[in-house]
């Protein structure tokens, strides 16, 4: 396993040059007592994805292990489109639009007609609110509640996590911590960690449960570009939002091991009835 | 994963961040929505202009112009009497059962009948559309080689030879609606928490087909079966295989003309909850279950 390990280390020092502060030698001692991982659903065709296991408990980068990562959910074709359209859904769903505008009927008064149809040698009109005066309704105007409610399609949104994640891994925007575990509850600590791992602005970090440990919790609460999330809330527009994301090895299992089983459905048409739009 | 997938992750090792602000669906793939002026779009909705196509004013269905129409023009069609009644099998191959086989679908070790089949999830059945089971066709009868105990609701001779020749056997078996409702989704049927109902015999003009020995009817004498057996080998020209003793007990296993489930008894209820099965005690019930 440590031939196994250095060897790959050699391939992936292109991949990771700029982490490669910390010595082999450091590795090894320490990659004994860290299980690797098994993957479902085992991919035939194709090589599993290589990532470093991290910790958060110091400020410098401290390689514990290489995890391997499913190809299928990590080298996913980065369909940038489907992307677009989850953020696209998502932004869609939930918005209401209240522009609202009168018609004719609904502006006040006009109920009378104006002048007599014939012999003024004016133009006939009928209402004083008609939508050709000043004033007057509006046609076609905006209505209020407008709601832009409607689902994407299940496998666009299984589509759109998996190239999200394959996106963030090639460019270098995944990071995988063995926990959440801070050693202090200053938000300057954890700051000055994602300053110095060069881990951009904004990090989210995903948990696989929604109670999150104190420190961190503490720490990133005032500081708006560094969120918390568990593993359930995980979608594109949040991973889209911030520069890096950062899962536990927790969420790692369960968030692949969901995914892989959506890809494998074995029927998916009796499991996602109960989400058709139209039922009968 | 294809050369594609690679490049494009390579490439985007390279390029800027993926953000928000660069990313944008396939170029073409929404067509801007015209501004039409006027109530719906300023459109003809699709019926074009003028005449009765406009006015969706079309002529009756079967109408002439003053001929006598051609619905009318025969005084009956016996050959449609009865048609909306009439029992529907729709087909699954025995390329597809073969298929199901080779891929872990159906587990051979045991009998297949129609809940493995229904079970593997890639058919749809309709008892509500007279949908009375499936029939085996005969497509891939010259390839298909598993050692069945096969239960089907309709079949063809050259499908019994396919099968007997490789080793198997196959029996026709009718179910009622009611019955088909419990195998089309056996889970949803035990959560209902209702026994499970006794199998009707056929209807009249169906006894005859699953009486008959020559279609492997389950209402036929097995003995006469047996000689079919050797009979229709002798039509096809193969020697039946000589079976096994440790899978001819399965081979051998048969559902009882009441029966639905192998295994279980019409009258039974199945408790998913608790892992139980309940019998019924009454003498009543009993008898009433009795095949």
């Amino acid at each position: 396993m440590l031939s196994n390990i250095s060897k790959n280390l050699r391939t992936c020092t292109g991949y990771l040059h700029k982490y490669c502060s910390t010595s082999v030698a450091a590795i090894e001692n320490k990659s004994n007592a860290i299980e690797p991982r098994t993957l479902a659903f085992p991919p035939k065709y194709q090589d599993p994805r290589q990532i470093w296991l991290e910790s958060l408990d110091t400020i410098d980068q401290r390689k514990l292990a290489l995890l391997e990562l499913h190809p299928a959910v990590f080298a996913a074709s980065p369909r940038i489109d489907v992307i677009q359209q989850n953020v696209r859904w998502q932004q869609l769903y939930r918005y209401v639009s209240y522009a609202h505008t009168k018609n004719k009927f609904e502006v006040r008064g006009g109920g009378r007609k104006p002048w007599p149809q014939k012999g003024l040698g004016k133009a006939r009109h009928g209402s004083i609110r008609s939508p050709l005066w000043r004033g007057g309704g509006v046609i076609h105007g905006p209505r209020s509640p407008t709601p832009h409610f409607y689902m994407l399609p299940f496998p666009k949104r299984l589509i759109g996590l998996t190239s999200m994640l394959s996106v963030k891994f090639a460019q270098d925007d995944l990071h995988i911590v063995d926990s959440l575990e801070l050693p202090t509850d200053e938000p300057g600590y954890i700051e000055e960690l994602v300053k110095s791992r060069l881990w951009g602005p904004s990090v989210l970090f995903i948990n696989l449960e929604d109670i999150m440990p104190r420190n961190i919790t503490v720490a990133t609460e005032q500081v708006k570009h560094i969120n918390l999330m568990p593993a359930y809330g995980l979608n594109v527009y949040s991973m889209l939002k911030h520069n890096t994301l950062v899962l536990t090895r927790a969420a790692l299992d369960h968030i692949e091991n969901k995914l892989l089983e959506n890809l494998h459905m074995n029927d998916p048409k009796a499991v996602l009835a109960k989400f058709k739009v139209d039922q009968c | 994963m294809s050369n594609t997938t690679e490049k494009a992750l390579n490439l985007l090792r390279y390029l800027p961040r993926v953000c928000i602000s660069n990313i944008r669906d396939n170029p073409g793939a929404h067509k801007q929505a015209r501004r039409g002026r006027g109530q719906h779009g300023g459109d003809y909705h699709g019926a074009g202009n003028k005449g009765a196509k406009a006015r969706q004013s079309y002529t009756r269905l079967g109408y002439e112009m003053g001929n006598n129409p051609f619905y009318l023009r025969f005084p009956f069609e016996p050959y449609y009497k009865g048609h909306h009644l009439k029992r529907q099998y729709p087909p699954v191959s025995l390329l597809n059962l073969q298929k199901l086989i080779d891929t872990n679908r159906i587990d051979t070790t045991k009998p297949i009948d129609l809940v493995a089949i229904m079970n593997t999830g890639l058919f749809r059945l309709y008892p509500d559309q007279q949908h009375f089971g499936f029939q085996l066709t005969d497509e891939g009868a010259d390839i298909f080689s598993a050692k069945i105990n096969l239960e089907i609701q309709w079949t063809s001779e050259p499908v019994i030879a396919a099968i007997e020749r490789a080793g198997g056997f196959v029996t026709t078996a009718y179910y009622d609606a009611q019955s088909l409702h419990a195998m089309i989704n056996t889970k949803k049927f035990f959560e209902r928490g209702i026994p499970i109902p006794r199998r009707m015999m056929p209807p009249p003009d169906a006894i005859e087909y699953y009486s008959n020995p020559a279609n492997r009817g389950y209402l036929s004498d097995p003995e006469k079966i047996s000689k079919e057996r050797l009979v229709l080998a002798q039509k096809y020209g193969y020697t039946l295989p000589k079976l096994d003793d440790q899978i001819l007990e399965m081979l051998k296993e048969r559902k009882d003309p009441r029966q639905i489930f192998y295994g279980l008894h019409p009258g039974w209820v199945v408790n998913l909850t608790d892992k139980v099965i309940l019998k019924p005690l009454d003498e009543e019930l009993k008898e009433y279950y009795a095949s």
